[in-house]
């Protein structure tokens, strides 16, 4: 991915980048708690005032969709999606790599939640149960082949997690780019540049345009699809969690 | 006249990536590669519309519950947000094959 996008400024040495920013990611999460709950207060001012109502909004959600059984699992959730939407959103910091736009940081997190929504089922049904639930309310003839499409099923869940983010973020990433330095500045403002009389009328005016077009409209647009996909992240992993502690209702996802 | 229009474009299609199969014989490279960029740039045209296509009467039956009932419009705005993130992972299936096809270049 050389070719489009530039490699990012700060660099560590013999690390990858995507590994490097996930660490940034962390140092800042974790400095926001630390700083939140050095001293808490219950009147909430600053810092922590901020994160009771973010971890509140997560805390709604997960009363809207699971049901008063998901309280347990708030930390998981609420550290997946704070986790995704910084990193989605430093991404977008010029000079900087984002860790979601790398395929082995989506599929870790896509792995956790395959790994933790199973554990749960099996915990609260037992292994027995549990496995009948996939089976679903078919008569018995069906459910030898309920079972694999089940099996089929939940086993690409992980997999369109994490392409679904992976995708996204890269595919915005190479979207800016094109259009921000090959189309804008390389192109346009290049012609321009170069010292015919076309070039600098129609190619300063054009790179012009487009860099406005990029910076006001497709920066903003990468700015809500972050944000979107962090919900959607969080929202199909509480989406199985529930279908894993409800058991007996099969959901198509 | 519509099989000649047919054939005349898989000539335009295929000219290109012969005379890129030429060249690339001569230089010891494969003659996939064109028909890689083709088929990325193709297989995303196909997807990204159908996945509009499929997107547009999802919103439009949402919205359309929505004007129905605005009480439980929250309820239907995050199950098509949902809805619209499920029909979203078919296209962005394409786009990462068109990735690998182009970057990755696992047959060359």
């Amino acid at each position: 991915m050389e070719i489009i996008e530039h490699p990012p400024i700060f660099r560590l040495p013999g690390i990858p980048d995507p590994v490097a920013y996930t660490w940034l990611v962390m140092i800042v999460l974790t400095a926001l708690a630390f700083v939140a709950s050095r001293r808490v207060e219950l009147v909430p001012r600053g810092v922590q005032n901020v994160l009771e109502v973010v971890l509140l909004q997560f805390q709604e959600l997960i009363d809207d969709v699971i049901g008063p059984e998901g309280r347990p699992y708030l930390p998981l959730i609420a550290t997946l999606g704070l986790f995704i939407l910084s990193g989605n959103l430093l991404s977008l910091v010029p000079g900087m790599a984002g860790p979601t736009a790398n395929l082995n940081t989506t599929g870790a997190c896509a792995l956790i939640v395959f790994c933790t929504y199973h554990y749960i089922g099996i915990r609260k049904h037992g292994p027995i149960t549990y496995l009948k639930h996939f089976m679903g309310p078919v008569p018995w003839w069906l459910k030898g082949p309920m079972f694999v499409i089940e099996m089929i099923s939940h086993l690409a869940r992980p997999l369109s997690l994490t392409l679904r983010l992976f995708g996204n973020m890269l595919g915005g990433h190479i979207l800016l780019a094109m259009m921000f330095f090959l189309m804008g500045l390389d192109g346009l403002i290049g012609w321009a540049l170069s010292g015919s009389p076309a070039g600098m009328v129609l190619g300063g005016l054009g790179g012009v345009l487009m860099i406005a077009f990029t910076v006001g409209f497709i920066y903003p647009l990468k700015i809500l699809v972050s944000f979107l996909q962090a919900f959607i992240f969080v929202m199909l992993t509480m989406l199985y969690i529930s279908g894993a502690v409800e058991g007996h209702e099969a959901e198509h996802h | 006249m519509r099989r000649s229009l047919i054939l005349a474009g898989m000539a335009g299609l295929g000219v290109p990536g012969l005379a890129f199969a030429a060249e690339g014989a001569a230089t010891g490279g494969g003659w996939i590669g064109p028909f890689a960029v083709i088929a990325a740039g193709l297989g995303m045209a196909i997807a990204s519309g159908l996945c509009g296509l499929g997107q547009g009467r999802a919103v439009a039956a949402a919205v359309e519950a929505m004007g129905r009932q605005p009480g439980a419009a929250a309820r239907i705005q995050t199950a098509m947000i949902i809805g619209l993130a499920l029909i979203e992972s078919l296209a962005i299936y394409m786009l990462v094959i068109g990735i690998i096809l182009l970057f990755v270049q696992p047959i060359k």
